[in-house]
């Protein structure tokens, strides 16, 4: 029940995964897999839309840090959107509202990504 | 009204939704307000993938058990292992890493000391006893 699930969708030259559903021990891993996979397949703007998600665990967190690494080594940017409500508050807890690029919503992000308007 | 449950898992990190989905059921059945159950959720994850990684390291298959019990002004998640003793609670000191990211190993403990109001360990009769409790209104009737 409200198992993770990944979307893709492009606009412009950005990829934008959106994630839902939970994001815990059992399912980090295919964060991490998906996003290190567009790192490795060459994209240099990612952005993640966690505005569907229920809730992150600190395996998340590592997933998402992993994959910041692994942009930066590439010379790509990955940033992230939509943060609300509880998953916001675990952003804050865990201290990673500053070691993230993240922006309120799609269309900001787009703006910061240079990519066109979000449909 | 105290309503226990015990959940059996193995050392498998897909067990975890075993016992995801049980209080997930609980929350449903006794009304655990949402937020405190995503709080529980996120800290239930934590602590029992903690056992999964770090308790055994022989590469056999063990059994522990995870205790749900729903009061009217709390939930308490209890887990009892026969593993290696480990405190989690001085396990793992706050860090940093050196360029200032925090060093995920011990974010999860970090995270469970914000998220439940009872964050306790035992060593008893060679079994770890670790105790995680919320408090909140169980039962509330607007969610």
């Amino acid at each position: 029940m409200n198992a993770l699930s990944i979307g893709q969708t492009r606009a412009g030259g950005v990829c934008i995964v959106t994630l839902s559903g939970r994001i815990d021990s059992t399912s980090a891993s295919d964060v991490m897999a998906e996003l290190t996979r567009l790192i490795s397949s060459g994209e240099k703007s990612i952005l993640v839309d966690l505005g569907a998600v229920l809730y992150l665990t600190s395996a998340a967190f590592r997933a998402l840090l992993v994959a910041t690494d692994e942009a930066e080594r590439r010379a790509a940017k990955l940033a992230l959107c939509n943060l609300a409500g509880h998953v916001r508050e675990l952003f804050e807890m865990g201290g990673l509202l500053d070691v993230f690029a993240i922006h309120n919503s799609r269309e900001d992000a787009l703006k910061q990504l240079g990519g066109p308007r979000a449909p | 009204m105290t309503h226990v449950v015990d959940v059996r898992l193995h050392n498998d990190i897909s067990d975890i939704g075993i016992v995801r989905d049980t209080l997930d059921n609980l929350a449903r059945e006794f009304r655990i307000p949402n937020r405190a159950l995503t709080q529980l959720q996120v800290a239930l994850d934590e602590i029992v993938s903690n056992v999964i990684k770090y308790s055994w390291d022989d590469g056999a298959r063990h059994e522990f058990l995870v205790r749900i019990t729903v009061q009217p002004d709390r939930v308490d998640l209890e887990i009892f292992d026969d593993g290696t003793e480990f405190d989690p609670m001085t396990a793992f000191l706050p860090n940093h890493a050196p360029e200032g990211r925090p060093r995920p190993g011990g974010l999860g403990i970090h995270m469970i000391k914000h998220l439940v109001d009872r964050f306790d360990y035992e060593r008893v009769d060679g079994r770890n006893h670790t105790t995680l409790s919320k408090t909140c209104e169980v039962g509330s009737p607007e969610e």
